[in-house]
């Protein structure tokens, strides 16, 4: 390969892989939801997507027609709370004091996530011990 | 024990440090008395690993919950099976697992290097063993990651998480982490390389096979930790692009990418200091991959809790890894580029140019998408959008390598495009009519392309088998032919199996996400209770409740389905009670080639349920994601057979030592 043709081939290399991930960036830093912990989001806010971690509040589950409403509580260890409303699809592993990551439309007024989008925590390592039994209104 | 477990550890600390500074000390000295003594630091990094991870093994199969690691992640109950996988359920054992693997690498590649011993070599070893060094710190300096701390006395056990209990999370683990181990190897060989200014490819044979063996585990790693997921976990799906997935699909990429530029600088002495940074790069990938994982900076699904010694410490081995690597290239590129010689480019070095650079194109956007733009602007992007950028994008991939395949081979014989690529051609339209009409493949034109190029591909990939089989005949049959080409080049073989895999995985990929149907039922426990959903009607036909594995209770909901009027199959989704770790709900699978129909009870029940919230996904060619990833792991088994003797004399003729390959000498000779 001749000198020029290898200069060249280097930098469209490089040129291709940097546009990429520049593009990647911006789609992301334009479009995406904003992550969060439960204890900072703010009235800033307000009418935005985010993405929250946090783990839900026992007996705070109410499951009716629409779906599922619940309470989630700040992984980090601060007393704050936020309420989600979620109509989607529920993976089985969501239950009473299970870690969640919940990604929907942020509304401060009723401190409260309409969540398109719900997801467990993989149980890579398992650290509550509580059963989701009595959370569900077996046997109604 | 414990003691035992931490005097081990403390010992691979010492071994391993000693080990570096010793082979470090005689690669610059230049001193082979000294190398020998690193190389017998190595061998303590080995036993004393050995021990610790034989002591932390057995604390699991005896039920020995004074370990604080073994009380968390296993319980008496459990089968010796599942007691082993607690050995790397938890971050401390996998750290250990880790290590372990490490100092197997570092001893095997130390034991084939003792007759006469070669810097190159040592300089390799010293490497891995500093990244063993890395994790021992890391577990000796961080309680939250030592696996050796005693618990409170009368622990009982914990329980593994029954959703661990599946025969894929056993193997999963420690596939990805002896894909990290494995992968450490042509990093070390590239830094030893450029710390040498080792032009002469002496590290690629060594480097390949490690880097082929590396891809194998990661792709089996990522193919059970998906299909877990898919049957265990009921995610609705195999695959959330969680930062922790992408983060291990990223260095795949790159390992793909390395591994075809390795060829070409096997083969045709191009591409040198590409490999070279690719084997930094997919290094440095594993290590992003872990410090997503267990730092949980960036949040994931998968996530271990936040730790600051860990941050600290994995944020350093990043930044030195980039820093070293970066660095020796910057210092070493004129060397190595003055070094590759003036090889012309042809069409199929071309075609592995592109296909690396495209590659690492998309290792660096899902990078930049997963990891810097979270942490750099707090914000991600979710599945939706990954699969609107994903899906072209795999597709163009089976279509570029369907037509590299098909044309390189036409431009080198001088044949023109439109005879190579009739066959495929036909096959494709072949195809159309029976997509048309069967199935609902018709409903979205976009998947009905993206299905048309992967039968266009498939056929390709075999006109290129069936070419090379013809060429080889000669007098003999077709069979005969089929049978010489196949074991004439097991790279080659191994490529074609490859290839076919990759096409394999992404029309089943198209076929389960862009035909995947989600839909829900509610209906009362009453026997003879019926619900339509996805195409299908689940008939109740009653409770019934045994005990499981683990002494769980167990209770099933019996299901009649049919489709279109005809029974397919009976279906019994259930809720499992286990005595320590609360209810894990199992979703059962209808499976079939053409689609898979996947049934899961939403909320907890018992006999005395009233009603039940079903979940009822349709799956379509899900199969073929599986049969795709096994061909991948065939294919890695293939490169990596061992030799046999003849070939291996062959192997050490001159031009062949140099690391460059046959095409080399030939042209050389003209």
């Amino acid at each position: 390969m001749s000198k020029k043709a290898q200069r060249r081939l280097i930098v469209a290399t490089v040129v291709l892989v940097a546009v990429f991930a520049v593009a990647m960036v911006y789609v992301v830093a334009s479009r995406g939801a904003y992550y969060r912990q439960v204890s900072a989001l703010s009235a800033a806010d307000d009418g935005r997507d985010v993405t929250v971690g946090g783990a839900v509040v026992h007996g705070t589950i109410v499951r009716d027609a629409a779906g599922v409403r619940f309470t989630m509580e700040d992984l980090t260890g601060l007393p704050t709370t936020v309420r989600v409303t979620y109509g989607g699809q529920m993976p089985a592993t969501f239950a009473a004091g299970v870690q969640v990551v919940v990604t929907g439309r942020f509304a401060s007024g009723g401190d409260q996530i309409t969540a398109a989008q719900l997801e467990t925590k993989c149980p890579s390592k398992y650290a509550g011990k509580a059963s989701p039994l009595p959370q569900t209104g077996l046997g109604q | 024990m414990i003691v035992i477990g931490r005097f081990a550890l403390l010992c691979c600390l010492v071994f391993s440090l000693g080990a570096v500074l010793l082979l470090g000390l005689g690669v610059r000295r230049r001193r082979e008395e000294l190398m020998r003594w690193g190389y017998l630091a190595v061998y303590g990094l080995f036993f004393s690993a050995v021990v610790a991870a034989a002591v932390l093994l057995e604390a699991f199969l005896a039920r020995d919950f004074s370990f604080a690691y073994v009380a968390q992640n296993s319980d008496a109950s459990l089968s010796p099976f599942y007691r082993i996988a607690g050995f790397w359920a938890g971050q401390q054992g996998s750290f250990l697992l880790w290590t372990t693997l490490l100092a197997i690498v570092a001893v095997a590649m130390a034991m084939r290097n003792v007759e006469r011993i070669d810097r190159l070599t040592a300089t390799t070893v010293a490497v891995v063993a500093a990244v063993a060094a890395v994790f021992t710190l890391l577990m000796v300096a961080d309680r939250a990651s030592d696996p050796f701390v005693a618990a409170a006395p009368a622990t009982a056990g914990a329980g593994l998480n029954p959703l661990l209990l599946h025969p894929a999370m056993v193997l999963h683990p420690p596939a990805l982490f002896a894909a990290y181990a494995a992968l450490t190897v042509p990093f070390a060989y590239a830094i030893a390389a450029l710390v040498l200014g080792d032009t002469g490819g002496v590290w690629l044979p060594g480097a390949q096979r490690w880097a082929v063996a590396g891809w194998l585990f990661l792709s089996l790693g990522i193919g059970l930790g998906a299909w877990w997921a898919y049957v265990v976990l009921s995610w609705g799906g195999y695959w959330g692009w969680d930062p922790v997935e992408n983060t291990s699909l990223v260095p795949w990429l790159t390992a793909t990418a390395l591994l075809h530029a390795m060829i070409v600088y096997r083969r045709r002495g191009l591409l040198s200091r590409w490999t070279l940074a690719l084997a930094c790069a997919t290094f440095w990938c594993t290590i992003v991959a872990t410090w997503t994982t267990r730092t949980g900076l960036v949040s994931s699904v998968h996530a271990f809790q936040r730790n600051q010694t860990l941050v600290v410490i994995l944020s350093s081995l990043l930044i030195v890894v980039a820093v070293v690597s970066v660095a020796l290239l910057a210092v070493r590129w004129r060397r190595f580029g003055a070094a590759a010689g003036a090889a012309p480019v042809r069409a199929g070095d071309a075609a592995h140019i592109a296909l690396d650079a495209a590659l690492g194109a998309l290792a660096a956007a899902l990078l930049a998408a997963t990891v810097v733009a979270p942490l750099a602007a707090g914000r991600t992007v979710g599945p939706q959008t990954y699969d609107l950028v994903a899906r072209p994008v795999g597709v163009a991939v089976v279509l570029g390598l369907a037509l590299c395949a098909l044309l390189v081979p036409a431009r080198r014989d001088g044949t023109g495009p439109w005879r190579a690529l009739r066959w495929p051609l036909l096959v494709a339209a072949a195809a159309l009519p029976v997509l048309l009409l069967t199935g609902d493949w018709r409903e979205r034109p976009f998947g009905l392309v993206a299905l048309e190029i992967c039968c266009f591909a498939a056929a390709a990939v075999v006109v290129a088998v069936a070419a090379s089989a013809r060429r080889a005949a000669g007098e003999r049959g077709p069979l005969a032919g089929l049978g010489r080409a196949l074991v004439a080049s097991r790279t080659r073989s191994a490529a074609w199996l490859a290839h076919l895999g990759v096409i394999v995985v992404v029309a089943g990929l198209i076929g389960s996400n862009v035909y995947a149907i989600h839909s829900s039922a509610y209906l009362a426990a009453r026997t003879g209770a019926s619900a339509r959903a996805a195409g299908y009607t689940l008939r109740f036909t009653g409770f019934s409740q045994d005990t499981g594995p683990q002494d769980s209770q167990r209770t099933f909901a019996h299901f009649v389905v049919s489709r279109g009027g005809r029974v397919v199959g009976r279906i019994a989704p259930h809720t499992d009670v286990y005595a320590v770790d609360g209810a894990a709900l199992r979703a059962v699978i209808l499976g079939s080639l053409p689609r898979d129909l996947f049934v899961v009870v939403q909320d907890p029940f018992d006999a005395t349920s009233a009603h039940l919230r079903l979940q009822v996904d349709v799956f379509p060619l899900v199969r073929l994601v599986w049969a795709g990833a096994a061909l991948l792991v065939v294919a890695g088994g293939v490169a990596l057979w061992p030799r046999r003797r003849r070939v291996a004399v062959a192997a050490l003729e001159p031009g062949q030592e140099t690391g460059l390959g046959r095409d080399e000498a030939r042209e050389g000779a003209r």
